[in-house]
């Protein structure tokens, strides 16, 4: 048998009693934990907000008591009685206020989308110029971007009214393109079509062509026939796709009526215009938003690797197609982010318009109605809600395409 | 198709000569300017392009343009095809100092120069205290120019408050400049003329203790002097032109970053309910453009504020102005602390730092640096936003330059004014993005 070594009694640490803390308060050792407070802190925090809010709202209460106004939403169906000088849906001084908010989201949202999209198309340009390897078109897009970015947006849109649309002859004198569209400093005038049939027939047209082109491509993606074939099949496809189109064109052009604008002593009579503020507005803001997203492209190409360059040369790419085929593909992915706020911003700044008189929401909701009615709670808390459900739902849609576009991590 | 196999033979092209390094002007040029047809295309028409517009802005702003003239029909029979610069002269002090009283302007000159001189110390490196004179020029200085530029008799327009803080604030101006006469005269500082005295009154001696005397005994002659001063008072509606907006830009710019810290702290808590309210304060002031937040100060603040109390619309417009720049500083500075290594705060946590020094001391000065880049573009942003008050009908340079054509003598002149406050704001903006470069490339030469 192995001895089994004698053990030793386990020595047990020395039993110490627990420092007695002098003066030991069971409150100061609650009020130290963590938990306790952070409660204190939050429920302070909150208290003090809601003395802050009861006092705003005992202020108001007071205030508009003494003026004689009442809070309520019912102004909305009062006729607003003021005209308004353009507007995209169906307007007249006899239509209520929420007509008069409808129009003013229109004219924002028009605004803004067609900044949003030429500008994006500028940008994209001019930023990649920037990176040019002739140093004289890099540095031409430099100036150009630096120049705009540098001077206020505000600036910029006074100067396009009133030093380039303003200065305009006036209609008797205006430019005319071919009798059919002329350009004077109360805006551009150009032919409508007017129809007895129904607009939604044309929309539901535009629809399916939109729709059917789209089909077409993901056929052509789709499939894994010999590629001549394939290719033939979708060269058919198209043609159909283009005939059908055509002869949809002449079939409703048939039914259509042009009203072409023409002189009637000082103005121009008939078709549609587009008013020199909002040329002025479009303009100056399509240039700002093109410079900033210009510095967010470039931004985004200079963040590719260097070995990415260099591989696509090593196999013989040429400069565009290194461009199209290596580096746009992977900085759309660093550049998304970042154009998501511009494009946050290009609607937020089409508020700037109101200085040249543009019909949008904050000029004819912010500032002639409260004139009018004076609700301005209500008046402004219904135009930040529009920008910020704007807002959201871009941002929104932006980060859905950007999960999709970004790098899948396992 | 004919190739059965669908491979290519692979046959080596000879190899090309190396690319020649002794490259001349001239063969730099051709290779990255006429290298292909296309690019020659190019080059040629951004150089006509260019001579093109620089040829016309010159002819107009420079060869054709009018200097001197009384009105702008003037302007006109001169020289009908160029500027009118003679307008642009006569409004020049108008676009400055707005419709401040002439003979009172010399105040504004003195605040300005005052100011500057005040931040002049911060870039010497040897100064001491340099935290303090910034933080007494963010607390101090406003107090003291808001009595230069409003004028009025202590105790009459001014209250006890405000009259005790301009004495404080111009105390403090002479302690720091006779301190580094001093020093430049190689003499001894205050501190050391003042220790026979002070060391009777106090037992325990340090320098910041020192320093706190002077400034306050050097404060007395100064509310001495000042109070028999008697500054011709100005009302702020006379305030604008270029005076308005830099006072507008600098308050905003300096109080965004206190308010921006705190909205990112509170984003960054761990406390839901500072959480959510700083987010939502956050969100919501981002999420709507400047101009509607001013609206909002200017109509609304009237209604949620008791009736006694009137606002300027200047207050009402600093107040606006302060809680968006805050807002976007926020994000800023939330993205320089998410930069900042856990390991940051967990080393403070060991030495035993609560969470306000841990945020004091080691996150915020290491946050504030990583973001000086972005943090000088919304400084610009700023700067430039500030012209939106001209919308709500404050007399910023951008008004007044929209005025001029109003002026029965300069009816119509609207490009002239525009093209001048362009390339004003085109200087400012554009040295501040230069100094920001600048700084970055500095700091990143620190941090290696």
């Amino acid at each position: 048998m192995i001895p089994t070594p004698i053990q030793k009694p386990h020595k047990s640490p020395p039993v110490r009693s627990a420092p007695k803390l002098e003066g030991h308060r069971p409150l100061v050792t609650f009020l130290n934990k963590d938990a306790t407070r952070a409660g204190l802190i939050q429920g302070a925090v909150l208290f003090l907000v809601l003395l802050l809010f009861l006092y705003l709202f005992s202020n108001a209460a007071h205030n508009l008591d003494r003026l004689g106004m009442v809070f309520g939403f019912d102004f909305l169906t009062a006729t607003a009685g003021f005209d308004i000088s353009w507007s995209l849906i169906p307007y007249d001084p006899g239509m209520s206020y929420w007509r008069v908010f409808l129009v003013g989201i229109t004219n924002t949202l028009v605004l803004s989308a067609a900044v949003i999209v030429f500008g994006t198309l500028i940008g994209t340009i001019v930023g990649i110029l920037r990176l040019s390897h002739n140093p004289l078109v890099a540095q031409l897009a430099r100036c150009y971007v630096e120049v705009v970015r540098n001077v206020p947006l505000l600036i910029q849109i006074i100067f396009w009214f009133t030093a380039v649309f303003s200065a305009l002859p006036p209609p008797r004198k205006g430019f005319a393109f071919g009798d059919v569209f002329f350009l004077n400093n109360r805006g551009f005038y150009f032919p409508t079509a007017q129809s007895d049939i129904p607009a939604i027939w044309f929309v539901i047209a535009v629809c399916a062509f939109v729709l059917g082109g789209w089909f077409l491509r993901q056929l052509a993606r789709s499939g894994n026939d010999s590629r001549p074939q394939k290719s033939r099949a979708v060269m058919a496809g198209w043609g159909c796709w283009a005939a059908l189109l055509i002869a949809c064109i002449v079939i409703l052009g048939r039914f259509l009526t042009w009203s072409v604008p023409a002189l009637d002593g000082f103005n121009l009579e008939g078709g549609q215009y587009i008013p020199a503020a909002f040329g002025a507005a479009f303009v100056a803001m399509t240039v700002y938003r093109s410079a900033a997203i210009a510095e967010t492209v470039r931004a985004g190409m200079q963040s590719i690797d260097k070995g990415q360059h260099e591989a696509a040369a090593t196999i013989g790419f040429s400069r565009y197609q290194t461009l199209r085929l290596v580096l746009i593909p992977q900085a759309v992915r660093a550049i998304i982010p970042p154009l998501a706020n511009s494009w946050l911003v290009a609607v937020k700044d089409s508020s700037l318009a109101v200085a040249i008189g543009f019909p949008e929401i904050v000029s004819v909701f912010m500032q002639t109605s409260i004139n009018q009615t004076g609700r301005a709670i209500e008046i402004i808390s219904m135009v930040m809600g529009f920008y910020i459900v704007v807002s959201l739902s871009i941002s929104y849609l932006l980060n859905r395409y950007n999960a999709h576009v970004q790098y899948k991590v396992r | 198709m004919s190739n059965k196999t669908g491979l290519k033979q692979f046959v080596a092209k000879p190899a090309r000569l190396p690319t020649q390094n002794d490259q001349t002007i001239i063969r730099r040029i051709h290779s990255r300017c006429f290298n292909t047809i296309g690019n020659s295309i190019l080059t040629i028409s951004v150089v006509v392009l260019g001579w093109y517009v620089i040829s016309a802005a010159l002819d107009w702003a420079v060869f054709n343009a009018v200097w001197h003239a009384s009105t702008r029909r003037e302007c006109m029979n001169i020289s009908p095809e160029g500027a009118c610069w003679a307008g642009v002269i006569s409004w020049f002090n108008g676009l400055i100092y707005g419709r401040y009283p002439t003979d009172q302007q010399w105040r504004i000159n003195l605040g300005f120069i005052l100011a500057v001189m005040w931040l002049f110390p911060l870039s010497c490196q040897k100064i001491a205290y340099r935290n303090f004179i910034l933080l007494s020029w963010i607390g101090l200085y406003p107090f003291f120019g808001a009595y230069l530029f409003l004028g009025g008799t202590f105790g009459v327009d001014i209250g006890v408050f405000h009259g005790v803080l301009t004495c404080l604030a111009s105390g403090f101006f002479i302690l720091l400049y006779a301190n580094w006469l001093l020093a430049i005269l190689n003499k001894p500082h205050l501190c050391e003329i003042f220790q026979p005295l002070a060391s009777r009154l106090f037992n325990r001696w340090s320098q910041p203790l020192c320093l706190l005397f002077v400034w306050l005994v050097l404060s007395l002659p100064a509310a001495a002097v000042l109070s028999q001063v008697q500054l011709q008072p100005v009302a702020i509606e006379r305030w604008g032109g270029l005076f308005l907006t830099l006072i507008i830009a600098t308050f905003a710019i300096t109080m965004s970053i206190p308010i921006g810290v705190i909205l990112a702290l509170g984003r960054q808590s761990t406390l839901p309910v500072v959480h959510w309210l700083s987010l939502l304060v956050i969100e919501l002031v981002r999420a709507v453009p400047l101009i509607t937040v001013l609206f909002m100060a200017v109509t609304l603040l009237p209604i949620f504020l008791p009736s006694d109390m009137e606002l300027n619309k200047l207050s009402q417009v600093l107040f606006a102005v302060c809680i968006f720049a805050g807002a976007y500083m926020a994000e800023n500075i939330r993205g320089g602390l998410q930069a900042i290594p856990r390991g940051q705060y967990e080393a403070a946590q060991a030495l035993g730092l609560g969470y306000w020094f841990t945020m004091l001391l080691i996150v915020l000065p290491q946050a504030l640096r990583l973001m000086i880049p972005n943090i000088m573009t919304s400084f610009i942003s700023i700067l430039k936003d500030t012209t939106l008050v001209s919308i709500i009908g404050l007399f910023d340079i951008m008004l007044m330059a929209r005025n001029i054509s109003n002026d029965k003598d300069w009816i119509g002149l609207h490009t002239e004014p525009i093209a001048m406050i362009s390339i004003l704001f085109f200087v400012l903006c554009y040295s501040m993005s230069q100094y920001s470069l600048n700084l970055e490339k500095r700091l990143k030469v620190d941090r290696s």
